[in-house]
């Protein structure tokens, strides 16, 4: 169930399949963020690829004709497209064509998915007067692997006026169906029943997988399950500050496809406008990728240590033996200094920006705001924070979220006097209204189960626990909703009412290969949960998904997009 | 937090408390600046010496642990990555599909082809030259379209007059005017219909079972016929001459419909032979990298074995593998740099930017492979210090036999319970004595074969014929540096040694 692994086995295959010899990859936009996310330029040279070219770019030149081409894309209508025109004037000696999952039952119903495969095929083979193509295939690597047990799907706003865009829906589909071909599995269905999306999504898989079921013709002895939830049912978890380092970057300073931007840090040295942040080819990021900053702190300093203590060996070329040992260890050395200077810049312009904004302080009174119920203390603080010049805007908006949240059904509650303190502050309208988006999307009334409640019976238990062992860090008090969801899963305890299964069948073991797919997006501290609980509960493997991966950034975009064009009832209330 | 740290680690001077770089800077510095007094100099002079020792020191430890990274972050590696061995997941294969209907397709094209070499090849068996008797002679194998049925040009839909003519397309008998025709050379038609070419297909063609060969083939049925009758290919360049002197009337006049499709066909031919130099050079270098990577795992094997002190591979053989390896490293460095610049200096037809692209990448993948594979093989240890390792195997070797032996020796005593100790003493010596001269035997004999073969030179025992054998085996495998063989075929002539040995000395002996 590694993903990662799932889809390095297809690439493997894809480049073994057209023998040795040069060759070249041609693929769309997606695929290319898919293999990026695999291989390091290095790993994919060992595969005898040298060239990368994409299908949509309209350079049209001679071509060689003595490489082989791989032609790894998605089968689009526009993909097909060019895919044909390629092969009436082919570039390349010979194609090898690696295609995705797919089917197009959204507009074409009654077709059986087959078919339609058939249909571009054909095109496709009718395109073919040179004989160029040697083989056609269909592979399943139809998501982003950023992690064994993480997948995304790149959709950054999945939902309209809080109903799926048919786009991504079909999209979702199909990435989903191929994260269960590319593992084998053909799992039993349970969704979310408050959300209308989360049912509609279960329906679709279904569809497809009694369609194919030739397909999905698995030896089983495990028991797979995919558990659809609903990102409205948890609004606080992409809301907070993170302090673990992968969650961090993401907020701060933002992952895309393991790549972070830090054009826009002052005096960035060339090398390091684009830094590459892969558990797969960094060792250093693979072992702190969970680690909280304060220890990152720590580790970022030996690190330093074991460097300096090199670079002195390394000024010091006396002797010929000396300068032996240099070249020798010269390789290992300027990898070392590559990662030292990559996360020594990173953590410092983490820890600049951290001071900066004051999230300390920000963070303590939003985990507060999370876990406990004091609400004239904590409208008390939130007023302050709102009134402190120094604090950004976005975090101050951020704050009256989850107040809003948290007290919207309270008797005293005060949003209306927070809204007008942003406002005094001279917040931007936009930010203002995504307040009372918020409520609309992930409101009391569309949450299934009570976020607030649950952490303060919860954490009264937590507490006394935390407090003998003596390791109450107060920035990260609060745990993901998803935690205790899956934590029920696997002690069979999940209720029925609040997640059913599609259909009448049930499981009666207690399931083993749970793969969680979260509707709007989900976060790298649901990640870490997902990390946390592969480790303390050895046998049972969870793979977590989500249409994109959000920081707070990201989120509110994903509310706005998900809130307009429907009528909030909220807004007409408060005014 | 970090600089604070480096600058009071940094090569200060006591006396001023700048940062001076590197001990030589700071050296001069001093001599410059606090000449005054030697005591302080001579002082730091000796501090570097220390400072010196202790980083020498360290290299050792920080190289060791640089080569301990790997081992202790499988350890640390998340759970999932721990999870059982997963096969690779669900395929599905269109090529079939895809084939059927390609080549349902092509059939068309490919036998159309095939009738118009045909009639081209007809055309050119027995070609008069007489202008009058070459159209007769056309119109026989080509039934010509009747001119009166043909109003307007096929192709440019224009009527035909007294300036525009009408023409026969010499391989469909369409008619169409003048610009809308193409002149085929004799010399092209030729080309495409000479059993030569046809026969350089097949000769290709066999080797690769590909689709495109089974087309060629089958484009030139007609053709291979006339390859067995070699009369008519004799007939042809005769005709060529005979063509050539007239001077006239030297090409048909065909469409470009027809023209078309012998041009494809005519590229797929050139497809089969076009194999540009940079692709030797690959091919070249790639294969110098498989047996580079090869030798390398050998090597490393190697390598830790002697470094242990044991004695499966000869010192020698893996010096002379890692000069081999150096050798293959040069070689690909060389022909990667040739790809590299491949062209460049070609001034008529410069390379594009996508090939340069390609040869660059091809070069920096050659430089990865280098760096990786070939600059991490570690050196080996000197005569003197393999012999000293040697040394400590053996000591610890007999250490630990000794260790058994005395463990033995105390259960048996404990068993036998009261033991006289003089005798345990007395008991061990022989044991050791014994030990010794088998060791030594072992060694000396590695490559002595010069101490056994003069004493017996007439006599062809088989064991010595064996020995010899085995002999020119070694240096077979070690030739082929196939290590390993070498290792297990040495320890089998040491076998036959001490078996010989042993009989020799009976024999001495009992005579």
């Amino acid at each position: 169930m590694n993903l990662i692994t799932a889809l390095k086995f297809y690439i493997t295959r894809m480049t073994e399949e057209s023998g040795p010899g040069m060759k070249v990859l041609l693929m769309d936009k997606q695929t290319t963020s898919i293999v990026s996310l695999l291989y390091s330029q290095s790993e994919i040279f060992l595969k005898e690829v040298y060239l990368f070219e994409r299908i949509d770019a309209n350079v049209r030149n001679e071509g060689l004709k003595h490489l082989k081409c791989i032609v790894f894309i998605r089968p689009t209508k526009e993909n097909i497209e060019y895919l044909c025109n390629e092969l009436r004037y082919p570039k390349y000696g010979t194609y090898y064509i690696c295609k995705y999952y797919f089917n197009n039952f959204q507009t074409l119903r009654n077709f059986k998915i087959n078919i339609i495969a058939k249909a571009d095929i054909k095109l496709l083979a009718e395109s073919d007067e040179q004989e160029v193509v040697r083989e056609v295939h269909e592979y399943y690597a139809d998501y982003l692997a950023i992690s064994p047990h993480l997948f995304s799907l790149g959709i950054n706003t999945c939902s309209q006026g809080l109903l799926w865009n048919p786009v991504h829906l079909h999209r979702t589909v199909s990435g989903l169906i191929s994260v269960l071909l590319s593992i084998k599995k053909c799992p039993y269905i349970r969704y979310q029943n408050s959300s209308e999306m989360a049912k509609r999504l279960a329906e679709k898989i279904r569809e497809v997988l009694s369609k194919e079921s030739n397909s999905f013709e698995f030896k089983q002895d495990s028991c797979p399950i995919l558990l659809i939830v609903d990102r409205r049912d948890d609004p606080v978890t992409p809301l907070l500050n993170q302090w673990t380092y992968q969650a961090m970057v993401h907020e701060l300073l933002t992952i895309n496809n393991n790549r972070v931007n830090l054009s826009h840090v002052k005096g960035i040295s060339k090398e390091l406008r684009e830094v590459v942040l892969s558990a797969e080819h960094d060792e250093f990021y693979a072992n702190n990728l969970y680690l909280n900053f304060g220890e990152i702190g720590q580790t970022i300093k030996e690190l330093m240590d074991e460097f300096q203590k090199k670079a002195k060996k390394h000024q010091k070329v006396e002797s010929i033996a000396d300068m032996k040992n240099f070249v020798e260890t010269y390789p290992l050395f300027k990898k070392l200094s590559g990662t030292v200077s990559k996360h020594v810049t990173v953590v410092g312009e983490l820890s600049s920006l951290v001071e900066k904004h004051h999230l300390l302080q920000v963070s303590e009174l939003e985990q507060e705001l999370s876990c406990q119920s004091d609400h004239s203390m904590q409208l008390q603080k939130i007023k302050e924070l709102i009134n402190n010049q120094q604090i950004r805007e976005i975090d101050a908006v951020r704050l009256v979220m989850l107040y809003a949240l948290h007290y919207e059904k309270y008797a005293n509650n005060d949003i209306n006097g927070l809204l007008n303190l942003l406002k005094n502050r001279g917040v931007s309208d936009k930010y203002v209204k995504l307040v009372y988006n918020i409520l609309e999307y992930s409101g009391i009334n569309a949450r299934q189960s009570n976020l607030f409640d649950r952490e303060a019976v919860a954490k009264i238990t937590k507490k006394l626990f935390k407090g003998l062992s003596g390791v109450d860090n107060i920035y990260t008090q609060h745990t993901p909703l998803l935690n205790e969801t899956l934590e029920d899963l696997i002690k069979g305890k999940l209720s029925l009412q609040t997640f059913p299964y599609l259909g009448s069948t049930m499981m009666s073991k207690k399931p083993q290969d749970i793969i969680v797919f979260m509707i709007g997006g989900t976060t790298y501290e649901e990640s870490l949960t997902v990390h946390n609980l592969n480790k303390q509960n050895p046998g049972i493997k969870i793979i977590l998904g989500g249409t994109t991966i959000h920081n707070s950034a990201s989120f509110l975009e994903e509310i706005q997009h998900a809130t307009s064009g429907i009528l909030t009832k909220y807004k007409n209330n408060n005014n | 937090m970090a600089g604070s740290e480096e600058v009071l680690e940094g090569f200060l001077c006591p006396i001023c408390v700048t940062d001076f770089k590197a001990p030589i800077q700071l050296t001069k510095h001093f001599e410059d600046f606090h000449n005054d007094d030697p005591e302080i100099l001579k002082s730091l002079k000796d501090l570097f010496g220390k400072a010196k020792k202790k980083i020498l020191k360290q290299d050792e430890i920080s190289y060791s642990f640089a080569n301990s990274i790997p081992s202790t972050t499988r350890l640390q590696r998340s759970p999932e990555s721990n999870w059982e061995p997963q096969e690779i997941g669900m395929m599905r294969s269109h090529t079939k599909y895809f084939k059927e209907i390609r080549n349902m397709r092509l059939e068309r094209y490919s036998t159309e082809t095939n009738k118009l070499l045909i009639r081209l090849d007809k055309l050119l068996n027995n070609l008069p030259t007489d202008p009058v008797d070459r159209k007769v002679h056309e119109r026989t194998i080509v039934p010509w379209i009747d001119d009166k049925d043909v109003k307007l040009c096929p192709i440019c839909a224009k009527s035909f007059h007294v300036a525009r003519r009408k023409h026969h397309c010499r391989l469909c008998g369409a008619v169409m005017c003048h610009n809308c025709t193409i002149f085929l050379s004799l010399q092209d038609a030729k080309k495409m219909t000479s059993p030569v070419s046809v026969q350089d297909d097949s000769a290709v063609s066999p080797t690769s079972e590909r689709p495109i060969s089974e087309r060629i083939v089958r484009a030139g049925i007609g053709l291979t016929k006339l390859a067995r009758s070699p009369s008519s290919g004799s007939l042809n360049s005769v005709l060529s001459l005979v063509n050539d002197s007239t001077g006239s009337e030297q090409h048909f006049r065909i469409c470009t419909h027809c023209a078309n499709l012998l041009d494809a066909r005519e590229k797929q031919k050139a497809k089969h032979f076009d194999k540009p130099i940079v692709c030797q050079f690959y091919e070249k270098m790639r294969a110098y990298m498989k047996e580079a990577s090869q030798h390398v795992k050998m090597y490393n094997k190697m390598w830790e074995s002697l470094n242990e002190g044991e004695s499966t591979y000869n010192l020698e053989d893996a010096q002379a593998l890692r000069i081999k390896i150096a050798k293959l490293g040069e070689n690909i460095d060389l022909i990667s740099k040739r790809i590299s610049v491949l062209g460049t200096r070609c001034v008529e037809n410069p390379p594009q930017d996508q090939e340069l692209r390609l040869h660059h990448m091809v070069r920096v993948s050659a430089m990865i492979f280098l760096k990786e594979e070939l600059l991490s093989v570690q050196a080996l240890p000197s005569e003197e210090r393999y012999a000293e390792l040697q040394k400590e195997r053996q000591r610890r070797i007999e250490a630990r036999i000794a260790y058994e032996r005395q463990l033995e020796e105390e259960q048996r005593e404990r068993s036998k319970e009261q033991r006289r100790k003089e005798t345990w003493n007395l008991e061990i010596r022989p044991i050791m004595k014994e030990n010794q001269p088998n060791v030594v035997l072992d060694q000396s004999q590695g490559w002595g074969p010069s101490s056994v073969a003069p004493i017996m030179p007439s006599s062809m025992d088989p064991i010595i014929e064996q020995m010899s054998n085995l002999r020119a085996y070694i240096k077979q495998a070690r030739a082929d540096c196939r290590y390993d063989e070498v290792a297990t075929l040495e320890s089998n002539l040491k076998e036959l040694q001490s078996v010989y040995f042993t009989m020799k000395q009976s024999n001495n002996s009992d005579g």
